[in-house]
């Protein structure tokens, strides 16, 4: 008797996880292994924040809050996405969560029916077609390479909807391929969604604040004012704040939404922890100076893993303008031998041999639903990104 | 317009939470409310608790943690366990969630498949109906009325099982009748489990520490290696150490269902809070002493409000021997007139007028699915308390 339900089976477990474990038990073995697996910003959290919620434990603030986030949260919320975002939320349109993570799920097991659909488009953030899983919908996947720089066009969209499409994802920027939608192109998609007014959109903006060379962060919800009665805005404090373990997420959506999400949250996991809350308003409502110095280092970062990856023989490299990834190309690589003398024939070859001989943990592309291709965070200090490429560079050199 | 799915259009609305709601609106028109409608102890987090956490965002614990808990606070889990329950577990089947709730709710989304059945004993807290309901399961709800000491027996868990049950949940001492069950009585619910083999148990033993009159706590995973093998033992630290606003919740039990609800709890949120998981870790190691001076303090109160509230005509009001509820019966007083005039047909008509006529908020029994009662949670002042219990008897009186 297996005790798990057939709706838990279909979910494998996270091969981003599986690629951790592998990386530590290597370490265990006493191997120098690099990590560039992970989703996390190595930056420390600011201290005006810290001391707001150190400030706010000492204050007895501790009591939980309305499960939809305290007033204060949400009123900080509501400030960003005005000053951030140019959007107007009503306190009641807004949402807080145990990450960005818990408002993708509650939205859509709340509204996705058996075989209802969820556009996703590929490569995309592993999580996303879970949910829909377990939400007993339907994944839909729409495959944007690099020659679209990993973004959905309008026409892919308009082919993809059906009477079942329920929802369609948008993650800009994105992970694991750092594209970032300009305005027009998210203008070419309101288009398409306009004559499909079934269609809900989910935008997931938690890399805001991680953009380069003057791109611009837009929301669909800013672009398509019309459209923003059927848009949830998600964001959260993981990635640009850097604060990943006070588990932050929030959102502005249709009030009637909020209400189906509380209710869902009412009987799942209730409302987050309230230090959380406190430092989130604190962040929000502070100085924000930093999260541009803070970019400005990623873009040096980026710029300098890009070059050194496009140099390794096999491997194309594109310069994404956002978040803190890239996603080359490895089909110069399928086909090959590595030392071990096991040929690459995928993209988990790929990056399990690389582990192997070199160790540098990184995902493969097959875990975000596009092969061949590999994702690299770069949120690690500068050295260490710089070894790890010459590893990747002496590990294409040597497969023959 | 939202269309909602099927699953959360059957889930209800919080009923404590529209309470609650309702006197915050009549204490913003100025009325001196009193609200007995909380489930959270009074007191405050202890301050070895507190500086725990700010050391914690001190030393920069705020990354993500381990979904299922960091190993710091497993290892306190585990010693909890063994100090107080004489319970042996490995760290593998123990996990941590954003409070009990999510814990209990990563269970049974992991494995209730369509149409499986699970026993829940009324009165009960009415997010497990919920829980189950949201994972596709079937609630079958037992009435355990005041007469049975609000307490499942033994036939009466036989008749309720069928080839589809899949879980039992118990909650002792219970929300929100106060009942606890002795080792005996459980002893006798797990001997007819014995011939059940394929069915699943839930312990919610979150009250645990609030247990009175030298009553010893029991909780069935202590019997023996089989049933252990089946039950899931949940806890957590909010109502002992007065940390609901920190959200965390654990529970232990085999393996598979702890990697199942690993699994679930990594789709709808990842991990708790880092800092929330510090406090807890210095809550469960550090002094014991304050959990039994409150329960002191709790038990006089509950001796106060018992007496209080049986010289109330038409309330007869049981003394439990746990948590900081009392679930008195209002037979007495249905079919009588309010002073404005309603007549009180239902719990619900009951704690609606209450709330009009004298200010006080409590539950009804309908919320927690039997009636006619009404849910009282003293765990506020002494001075509030003997307030409130006049305000009812005057309520009670002026029925006619």
């Amino acid at each position: 008797m297996t005790i798990v339900s057939k709706k838990m089976q279909r979910i494998p477990s996270s091969p981003t996880a599986a690629m951790s474990d592998r990386a530590r038990a290597l370490k265990e073995k006493g191997q120098d292994v690099i990590r560039l697996s992970s989703g996390e910003s190595d930056f420390d959290v600011e201290e005006f924040v810290e001391q707001a919620a150190i400030d706010a434990i000492k204050a007895h603030k501790t009591r939980p809050s309305a499960v939809a986030g305290s007033p204060d949260v949400r009123k900080a919320v509501q400030l960003k996405f005005k000053r951030d975002n140019g959007l107007d939320y009503d306190l009641d349109e807004i949402i807080v969560s145990n990450g960005g993570k818990q408002i993708l799920y509650s939205a859509l097991f709340a509204t996705v029916d058996p075989g209802d659909e969820v556009i996703i488009p590929a490569p995309y953030w592993v999580s996303y077609p879970h949910m829909v899983t377990l939400a007993d919908g339907e994944p839909v996947f729409v495959a944007c390479d690099h020659n679209a720089n990993f973004k959905l066009r309008p026409e892919q969209l308009e082919e993809a909807i059906t009477p079942k499409t329920k929802w369609m994802i948008l993650n800009t920027p994105s992970n694991p391929s750092g594209a970032v939608y300009t305005k027009a192109e998210l203008e070419g998609i309101a288009e398409v969604l306009r004559r499909h007014p079934h269609v809900w959109v989910m935008c997931d903006d938690i890399y805001e604040h991680l953009i380069y060379d003057g791109a611009e962060h837009h929301c669909l919800a800013a672009v398509a004012p019309d459209l923003k009665d059927r848009i949830v805005t998600m964001n959260g404090m993981s990635k640009g704040f850097a604060m990943s373990g006070w588990r932050v997420g929030f959102a502005g959506a249709p009030k009637e939404l909020v209400k189906a999400m509380v209710r869902l949250h009412s009987h799942s996991a209730m409302s987050m922890n309230v230090v959380s809350q406190e430092a989130t308003a604190a962040g929000l409502n502070g100085d924000q100076s930093f999260l541009k110095r803070n970019a400005e280092d990623f873009r040096k970062r980026r710029d300098i893993v890009v070059a050194a990856l496009d140099r390794c023989p096999g491997i194309h490299c594109h310069k994404p303008d956002g978040a803190f990834y890239v996603y080359p190309n490895i089909a110069g690589c399928i086909g090959k031998t590595a030392p071990s003398g096991k040929p690459i024939e995928t993209d988990e070859d790929f990056v399990r041999e690389l582990l192997d001989t070199e160790g540098v943990a990184v995902v493969h592309g097959g875990a975000f639903g596009l092969s061949p291709y590999f994702r690299v965070s770069y949120a690690s200090a500068l050295p260490e990104l710089e070894e790890a490429c010459r590893r990747i560079e002496r590990f294409c050199t040597a497969l023959k | 317009m939202v269309e909602l799915a099927d699953r959360l259009n059957r889930l209800s609305l919080s009923a404590s939470a529209a309470i609650s709601a309702l006197a915050r609106e009549l204490r913003e028109q100025g009325k001196d409310v009193i609200s007995l409608s909380s489930g959270e102890p009074d007191f405050d987090t202890p301050d070895h608790i507190k500086q725990a956490a700010w050391e914690a965002i001190q030393r920069g614990e705020t990354k993500y943690t381990n979904t299922d808990g960091t190993r710091a606070l497993k290892e306190a889990v585990r010693d909890k366990f063994r100090r107080e329950n004489g319970l042996d577990f490995q760290l593998n089947e123990i996990t941590v969630g954003n409070g009990a709730k999510q814990v209990l709710y990563n269970a049974m989304m992991a494995t209730l498949n369509d149409g499986d059945e699970v026993v829940v004993a009324a009165p009960h807290w009415i997010s497990y109906t919920d829980m189950v309901v949201g994972a596709g399961g079937r609630p079958v709800i037992v009435p355990c009325s005041q007469n049975a000491g609000f307490k499942l027996r033994a036939e009466d868990l036989e008749a309720a099982l069928t080839p589809r049950t899949r879980w039992v949940m118990l909650n002792s001492p219970s929300n929100p009748s106060g009942a606890a069950y002795t080792r005996d009585e459980l002893k006798e619910l797990c001997e007819v489990l014995r011939q059940h083999p394929k069915v699943l148990l839930a312990s919610d033993d979150i009250y645990e520490h609030i247990l009175y009159d030298g009553l010893e706590f029991a909780t069935p995973a202590q019997f023996d290696d089989e049933i252990k093998a089946r039950t899931l033992t949940v806890n957590g630290v909010s109502k002992a150490y007065a940390m609901t606003g920190w959200r965390i919740g654990y529970a232990a039990g085999p393996r598979d269902l702890i990697k199942g609800m690993l699994v679930m709890q990594g789709q709808v949120t990842a991990g708790a809070s880092s800092v929330g998981q510090a406090a807890a870790t210095a809550a469960l190691n550090g002094p014991q002493e304050i959990v039994r001076e409150r329960r002191d303090a709790f038990q006089e109160r509950r001796d106060t409000v018992v007496k209080m509230l049986n010289e109330c005509p038409g309330v007869i009001c049981h003394k439990p021997q746990g948590a900081f509820y009392v679930y008195p019966n209002i037979a007495g007083t249905l079919g009588k007139k309010a002073p404005s005039g309603k007549t009180i047909e239902t719990d619900e008509d009951f704690v609606a007028e209450l709330l009009r006529a004298e200010s006080v908020a409590a539950v009804h029994g309908a919320a927690y699915n039997l009636s006619p009662y009404f849910r009282i949670s003293y765990a506020a002042s002494m001075d509030e308390l003997v307030e409130a219990c006049g305000r009812i008897r005057r309520f009670c009186e002026s029925l006619n």
